[in-house]
């Protein structure tokens, strides 16, 4: 039987309920689910406050990359049931949930927490995204700092 | 010559002043011949063109790539989703 993948950018607010249900199966007993969210207030390294952040992505690409991650985490940990990566992108206020990334699995000691923090690791290090900050003060492009290697 | 796209995002695509441009480019030019003539002629794209990554039909392509008609290519930063 086929695991469900959901990948996607969108613009809509993230469902996790909806999300959660749609990777969810008979056999399934355990999700490990990371968000993150637009942080108002950063206190570590360089301290600001942010008054939103403005994402935009390079739309197919983005999700492409997205598949290939859940392929890289089902390679990985083949134990992993369901997979959700969604991205929202557009302009972020503080609080906000702008990533989602579930993996399910039968039981919790299957590396399906590894498998969730695995995949945020690899959406910041490959998937086409960018995020902008804006405050009172100005604005500015966030920039990563991974260089893909060929064939990522 | 080959017909390709070129698409712009984050800070390429505010230095560019534009999404998206077309370009006709010569046959078997590479990655580093196209960083080359975007340096040349696009002076305000200069400075990136070091650290920029490009795409070749939405795969990550590196300097001694070359460019295949029709080309669909992007410019970018590095990336900062999440």
């Amino acid at each position: 039987m086929e695991f469900p993948t959901i990948f996607s950018v969108t613009e809509n607010e993230i469902d996790l309920n909806d999300l959660l249900a749609r990777i969810t199966l008979t056999s399934t007993g355990a999700a490990a689910i990371f968000t993150g969210m637009v942080r108002g207030k950063t206190t570590r390294g360089d301290a600001h406050e942010t008054g939103y952040l403005e994402y935009e992505a390079y739309i197919p690409m983005a999700e492409a990359k997205m598949k290939q991650v859940a392929d890289e985490i089902r390679m990985k940990w083949p134990v992993v049931e369901g997979i959700a990566i969604v991205q929202r992108i557009g302009k972020l206020y503080p609080k906000t949930p702008t990533v989602l990334i579930a993996c399910t699995a039968a039981h919790r000691d299957t590396g399906v927490f590894e498998a969730a923090r695995y995949g945020i690791d690899r959406l910041k290090e490959i998937v086409p995204i960018w995020k902008k900050e804006v405050s009172p003060d100005g604005e500015f492009w966030v920039e990563g700092d991974y260089i893909p290697r060929a064939g990522e | 010559m080959n017909h390709v796209k070129l698409l712009f995002f984050a800070t390429l695509r505010d230095r560019a002043g534009t999404k998206a441009m077309e370009l006709d480019i010569p046959a078997e030019l590479t990655i580093q011949g196209l960083k080359d003539k975007i340096s040349n002629e696009y002076p305000n794209l200069r400075e990136s063109m070091s650290s920029v990554l490009i795409t070749i039909n939405r795969e990550y392509a590196f300097d001694d790539a070359l460019i295949p008609p029709d080309a669909e290519l992007a410019m970018f930063p590095p990336v900062s989703g999440g």
